[in-house]
């Protein structure tokens, strides 16, 4: 399908562009004058923004064994409407994605799918942080990122044994970095908020003590180890200070993390439980500097749905997680108050693309996202594409929305 | 009638000083009431209450069972040592059977922090947290200080420690909110352990020497170790605690001064309090017991009010 999209501006190389129009001829995009238009179907796209498709590096997926509250089918429409060509899924499924059998399930099933999907392999069995998953043969079946997605490795010699066995073909460990038994039974940030409410605290500790020793051993045994949701300002300094150093160390951040705190959990609403949690001011705000300073690679959804059973509870008995894909533009259009959008959009084009060491390509564009920043709607039953409901801005009016997406000869109307 | 400010009483943090001062002069009344020959008023006739207990409890629920009946009200009992959800029933699903039963008014306790929050949401009764995890126990901190100002004729300007187990403690949790609306100083005392890390951004006084803590304070609130709720080691024997922690006769009598001691039960004799406080002149741990069913009358006619 041929498009000229008339009157668009481009967000690229940390400037939007004066609008203009642009012609996709089903594999790429390319600027058009006025005289030259194509005969193509034409979209008037005054006041939309544009840029390259959207690359999201942590999204949950429940096929196989949790498809009540995510399926890939019900994965790829989040994924697609809200402005992502590809995302990185979770290998935290049941079994989990450990062997060749998951990896060839996921990639037959989703081979058609709008956005592309990135295979992230479990690298200890079952996600227990012992016993290595078969790391090369998976490598051979087109796995490149490895990790234990929601759960930490916290065994250092495994972690450097996997650092080094990846090194063969230059694989990317990524990992939730935090010590689990300084977080042991936690429910939220510990500090003023969860001592008001009794609740059991999560440690800013638990995650830097974490990310310290980790460091450390990246510095012995070399590798490429990516920091997925951080969330504190203690890990942002440890990571600004392994970049400066040389190391091969890169970093995201939830999208969601950067627009609440612990102060939202008073309530106790369950929609607020996350991992990691929700933490102070200070903490946001080293966040937002670290994406300023490049320190933070990526913004990333950290798309978790949970079905109504695992969060209509008591909050101690509820599971952590909220809906990240489809209310992210309305977040990103929240958060451009503080950073431009040239950033911000650079945090899902480039930004993951360069932790998934893969380049961009300069000339032209093969992928692209066009969204209205200002267009409101209701995030709400009608126009939900997850299978869960489990967000804050449930039945909320948001403002920001996507309006077509490319990926490579794929195109897709939003509305 | 008197009313509060909030339809169900969730924890003192939701409530103001003049609710909480409704409360007293309503309980003041009601104490009256208790000390007649015939002990019970119709005002609660019609009005069904459900005391739903997930949490083994003795004295509130006694308490509880009693304002009530005092009040006239119709009372169901509901106890579960276990969670429901453990046993498979979700817990709104549990108060909603029992609501079908049309019940006005559910007084619940239960292990979960927020428990009461998320009744209240899903329900249309009043809710009265009998206490919910480590979070809040609002009736057991209003009888505190009402026991405080009948003995000391106000909480305003007073010093009173916490000393114990912190960390674990609804009690204390309620008690700080309530002392300090009230104009109270609050120190906490116990091993480090078993204090919040972040107890002082509350604005309370801490302090790991109980001899210093007892000097300091006019009233003194011992909470009890909660092992049951102690998933994992915070000290190393109760024979190290009570020997640094506990309160006997002796420590009493080396201050300057003479202070209240008070203990919400049930106690662990000879841990936390030595028999010779706990039975002593100084003790208004019955007191406490006695005003728990006039304030716990108080808050269940005033929301009753508000319905």
């Amino acid at each position: 399908m041929a498009v000229l999209f008339k009157s668009l501006q481009l967000i690229k190389d940390d400037k939007i562009s004066a609008p203009a129009d642009y012609f996709f001829d089903n594999q790429s995009i390319r600027l058009v004058h006025g005289k030259d238009s194509p005969e193509a179907d034409q979209i008037d796209c005054t006041g939309l923004y544009a840029s390259k498709g959207w690359v999201d590096l942590k999204c949950f997926n429940g096929e196989p064994g949790l498809e009540h509250k995510e399926d890939l089918n019900s994965l790829n429409e989040s994924l697609s409407h809200s402005g992502f060509v590809k995302a990185v899924l979770l290998p935290n499924t049941l079994p989990s994605v450990q062997t060749k059998n998951e990896v060839s399930f996921i990639r037959n099933k989703s081979q058609n799918y709008f956005s592309d999907i990135v295979i992230q392999a479990s690298v200890t069995l079952n996600n227990q942080g012992e016993d290595l998953t078969e790391i090369l043969d998976l490598h051979h079946h087109g796995v490149n990122v490895f990790g234990d997605g929601l759960l930490p490795i916290s065994n250092s010699d495994r972690l450097m044994k996997i650092l080094q066995y990846l090194q063969k073909f230059d694989g990317i460990l990524f990992d939730h970095s935090y010590d689990p038994l300084l977080a042991i039974f936690g429910q939220m940030h510990e500090g003023n908020v969860s001592t008001r409410l009794g609740l059991k605290g999560i440690p800013s500790l638990a995650e830097e003590v974490a990310i310290q020793k980790n460091l450390e051993i990246l510095k012995y045994a070399g590798g490429n180890l990516h920091f997925q949701t951080i969330s504190t300002a203690g890990a942002v300094r440890m990571i600004r200070e392994a970049k400066s150093q040389g190391l091969s160390v890169t970093a995201d951040v939830s999208l969601y993390q950067l627009l609440f705190s612990e102060n939202d959990l008073v309530t106790f609403d369950t929609n607020m439980k996350v991992d990691p949690p929700f933490r102070g001011e200070i903490d946001r705000v080293a966040l937002i500097e670290g994406l300023i300073d490049g320190t933070i690679d990526a913004i990333v959804s950290n798309h978790r749905p949970q079905d109504m059973d695992a969060k209509h509870l008591e909050f101690d008995y509820a599971s952590h997680g909220m809906l990240g894909l489809q209310p992210f533009l309305a977040g990103l259009a929240k958060l451009s108050v503080e950073l431009p959008w040239p950033l911000l959009i650079s945090k899902v084009t480039s930004g993951p693309l360069k932790v998934l060491r893969e380049e961009a390509k300069a000339d032209f564009w093969t992928t692209m996202t066009v969204f209205d920043p200002q267009e409101k709607w209701v995030y709400d039953r009608n126009t939900n594409k997850s299978l869960s409901q489990n967000s804050p801005w449930w039945e909320n009016e948001l403002q920001g929305k996507v309006k077509y997406v490319i990926n490579g000869s794929k195109f897709l109307q939003c509305d | 009638m008197s009313q509060l400010s909030t339809r169900h009483l969730l924890g003192i943090k939701d409530i103001t000083e003049q609710d909480i001062n409704t409360v007293f002069e309503t309980a003041d009344n009601f104490k009256e009431v208790l000390n007649r020959p015939i002990k019970k008023v119709p005002s609660l006739r019609d009005i069904t209450i459900a005391n739903i207990f997930f949490e083994n409890s003795t004295r509130t629920k006694l308490s509880f069972e009693l304002a009530e009946k005092r009040l006239s009200a119709d009372v169901v009992n509901f106890s579960s040592s276990t969670s429901s959800v453990k046993k498979g029933e979700t817990l709104i699903d549990t108060v909603n059977n029992i609501l079908s039963m049309k019940v006005d008014m559910v007084v619940m306790r239960h292990s979960s922090p927020g428990a009461a929050h998320f009744l209240s949401r899903n329900i249309k009764a009043n809710i009265v947290n009998a206490g919910d995890g480590t979070h809040e126990h609002p009736t057991q901190a209003l009888l505190d200080a009402f026991s405080i100002r009948e003995k000391l004729g106000d909480v305003a300007g007073k010093k009173v420690a916490i000393i114990g187990d912190i960390l674990h403690s609804r009690v204390a949790l309620s008690n700080i909110f309530c002392l300090q609306k009230l104009g109270a100083e609050v120190m906490v005392c116990g091993p480090v352990t078993l204090l919040p890390k972040h107890i002082a951004s509350l604005g309370v006084k801490v302090e790991y020497d109980v001899k210093k803590a007892l000097q300091w304070c006019d009233v003194a609130n011992v909470l009890r170790i909660q092992l049951e709720r102690q998933q994992i080691k915070y000290f190393p024997s109760l024979r190290e605690y009570s020997l640094y922690f506990g309160i006997n006769r002796k420590m009493l009598e080396q201050l300057d001064k003479e202070i209240v001691i008070m203990h919400p039960g049930p106690i662990n004799r000879g841990v936390e309090l030595n028999s010779d406080v706990a039975d002593s002149e100084h003790s208004i741990i019955l007191h406490q017991v006695e005003n728990g069913v006039a304030v716990r009358m108080a808050v269940l006619y005033l929301l009753a009010g508000v319905r």
